[in-house]
């Protein structure tokens, strides 16, 4: 599980009982920050948009708030579930965290007021992966039997709470589907599977758009595309990242050099003219 | 994950075409650290202590102990705290403000070209690399699997850049042959691709010295071993002239593929081929004549019997020894005593009868002299055709043909007065009376 932070030249690397810093500006290998006190699997990471805190979800049942600006720890925050925490999503707003769990429910906590609500999509299914699109619109879910759930979005900004509105149901692939994320223009969504695909959808109309099959590929782990949402990466089971052209198709480049599954992918790009 | 903050496109602009990996070699100084889990304490390779005195395992794990030490107190530990300061309203409205996320909607309606977007438009059509394959032999980022550690002296290169060998951590179970690769794929990251073949099979990997010299006397690794089985720490990667026993053989298969097509392309190029290769066999033969050699063959006597002969023939002389047979018939047919002719007393040596059964008959023609003494007494009287005898022998088709041959080449060779006499004497007689004939055809 990795990432990248937006403004301070941070990775994060986490993984069983850790969640590891490293200074990208510097060529030190070794960490340079060590979270500790997740006592199973860290399955999701990520930060709030300025730095002052970091949220994680891991299989320990809990999502939690990590104070990242100072010594005393000010914010830490906990969400406890009843079933393994599989994916984290933080809404646009900053606000409000989305959690997914293994029993197949969905939590959206408001972290100013600890206000929570629950989603059951699908019963019996384990929600595997949740992104909110960057304009807030919609929200999308995918499931351990390879539907994608998505639900438009209203409010959210100011003292208007967050109503999810269920839109669409799409059987997007035969077996597990392993993430879901929208493009940085919102005009955009791709679910990977274990079915050696990945599916580009448009948010439209969420009609299938591209549908990314290679002969060597494997499971599809995760995806993340530029940020200009012209080009997307995938990592597979085969040890192959893949950088494809969203609009033929095409494989552009393939990233040679994992002796085993590729499992996470971080990207960082920017948007240099409009 | 879309990143602010930096200016990458000035930080790319700065990296060189080929430094697509930097930090890869600063890393390098670091190897000893990182290899704690990869090298067990009491193995270690010369070039790192090699400067230090032996020093006890204990010794070397207290200092692996202490550099750990030292590694972990540079990382910040932070724990989880269970109950932490309890935040005030503000506090926490603060921290946990909702964003208007929506007030950029308006830009994202424009289009947009992205980094990424930029770097594939300015290199759209990627070489492809052959060795690209091998980059997961790296064992530079593999943690908790054994590797080796080697320096590559890359033969290849210019001699400015292959004073230093090119250090290269590969994966223990990996075959030498992944291991060419992946200092194929190194290489060609670092000084281009033009410098290389495009296959691993061009390349042998050599034990070398410290300083480079190319140990010639060991043949190279054998491609197929494990990387692991072998404990140099300097290797030299030579271009390879003379290909692998069976990819040789493969490529005169090829060789006698192209020469088969081109046969059935061009006939005649053949044909002329064909008359070379008879033409120089005829020369081969001319050459070989005078050199002596025996057969085994049937002399026919007088009264058509035949008797077993070994007939010698060298560029002097033509020898019949008879052959030494057991037995009471022998002491009545055999008969034939050795005799030896002087090859300038031989005139001719012709084929007489082909018979169908595979045996053939020839005629060896020579001067009868009287006696030594008389020899130049004959030569003055150039008499008739009665002065020539002659031998019957019988052979297989073969045999008879070669002896003809080599024979005749010989007496080509020498044109004796009596095979002079002998041809004039035979054509005479032949113009006097037609139906005459007294040699051979």
């Amino acid at each position: 599980m990795y990432l990248f932070d937006t403004c301070q030249n941070i990775f994060l690397n986490a993984g069983y009982q850790h969640i590891r810093m490293y200074d990208l500006t510097s060529s030190n290998p070794n960490p340079v920050i060590n979270y500790e006190g997740v006592s199973k699997n860290v399955t999701g990471v990520g930060f709030q948009e300025d730095g002052k805190w970091m949220y994680t979800g891991g299989e320990d049942c809990s999502a939690r708030i990590w104070d990242l600006r100072s010594r005393n720890l000010q914010c830490q925050r906990i969400f406890q579930v009843s079933a393994p925490v599989n994916c984290v999503c933080l809404h646009p707003n900053q606000a409000e965290l989305v959690v997914g769990d293994q029993s197949g429910v969905i939590h959206l906590w408001d972290l100013k007021t600890d206000h929570n609500e629950q989603l059951i999509p699908e019963a019996e299914a384990s929600i595997q992966d949740i992104a909110v699109d960057p304009e807030g619109s919609y929200m999308a879910a995918v499931s351990n039997r390879g539907h994608c759930y998505i639900w438009s979005l209203t409010g959210g900004v100011g003292e208007e709470p967050i109503k999810l509105n269920p839109k669409l149901k799409i059987v997007a692939h035969k077996r597990y589907a392993l993430k879901c994320k929208f493009s940085p223009d919102s005009t955009l969504l791709v679910t990977t599977s274990a079915d050696q695909t990945a599916r580009i959808w448009k948010t439209s109309d969420f009609t299938l758009l591209q549908e990314l099959r290679h002969e060597a590929q494997r499971w599809v782990w995760d995806a993340a595309f530029s940020a200009d949402s012209q080009y997307i990466l995938t990592a597979s089971s085969d040890g192959v990242a893949r950088l494809w052209n969203v609009e033929t198709g095409a494989v552009e480049r393939e990233y040679n050099g994992h002796q085993k599954a590729v499992t996470s992918l971080a990207f960082r790009d920017e948007i240099i003219r409009e | 994950m879309v990143m602010v903050g930096e200016d990458i496109p000035r930080k790319l602009s700065s990296v060189t075409k080929f430094d697509c990996y930097p930090g890869v070699d600063e890393s390098d100084d670091e190897d000893d650290e990182m290899d704690v889990m990869g090298q067990s304490f009491d193995i270690h390779s010369d070039i790192d202590f090699g400067i230090h005195r032996q020093r006890s395992t204990t010794a070397q794990r207290l200092e692996k102990m202490d550099q750990d030490r030292k590694k972990t107190n540079r990382i910040k530990h932070i724990k989880w705290e269970w109950n932490p300061v309890v935040l005030t309203d503000d506090e926490r409205a603060g921290l946990f403000e909702r964003k208007n996320f929506r007030q950029t909607e308006k830009d994202i309606c424009l289009k947009k070209h992205s980094l990424l977007s930029d770097q594939l438009e300015k290199c759209p059509n990627l070489p492809q690399n052959p060795f690209a394959e091998y980059a997961k032999y790296d064992g530079n980022a593999q943690i908790g699997v054994p590797t080796r550690k080697y320096g590559i002296f890359l033969t290849m290169l210019e001699p400015d850049e292959r004073n230093y060998p090119m250090h290269v951590i590969v994966l223990a179970q990996a075959k030498v042959q992944d291991l060419i690769g992946l200092i194929c794929w190194k290489c060609s990251l670092k000084y281009g691709q033009h410098k290389l073949k495009d296959s691993v099979d061009h390349y042998g990997l050599y034990i070398a010295e410290d300083d480079g010299d190319v140990d010639c006397d060991f043949p190279c690794l054998d491609p197929r071993e494990t990387v692991g089985k072998f404990g140099f720490n300097y290797l030299a990667l030579v271009e390879c002239l003379k290909k692998e026993e069976d990819s040789k053989s493969l490529e005169r298969e090829e060789t006698e593929l192209v020469l088969s097509q081109e046969s059935w392309l061009k006939p005649k190029l053949q044909q002329q081929e064909n008359d070379d290769l008879v033409r120089m066999q005829g020369h081969m033969i001319a050459m070989e004549a005078p050199l002596y050699q025996s057969y085994r063959v049937y002399i026919i006597n007088r009264v058509r019997a035949k008797t077993e002969i070994h007939l010698g023939i060298s560029g002097e002389k033509v020898e019949i020894d008879p052959v030494i047979q057991q037995k009471v018939s022998a002491k009545f047919w055999n008969r034939q005593k050795a005799v030896s002719y002087d090859m300038d007393s031989i005139a001719a040596c012709d084929l007489t009868d082909t018979k169908s059964s595979s045996r053939s008959t020839f005629r060896l023609v020579y001067h009868h002299s009287g006696g030594s003494s008389e020899q130049a007494e004959s030569l003055q009287h150039h008499t008739d055709l009665a002065s020539y005898k002659h031998h019957d022998f019988e052979a297989d088709h073969r045999t008879a043909e070669e002896i003809v041959q080599k024979i005749n080449h010989i007496l080509e060779l020498r044109s004796s007065v009596r095979r002079r006499e002998y041809l004039a004497l035979r054509e005479r007689k032949s113009h006097r009376k037609r139906s005459f004939h007294l040699g051979p055809r």
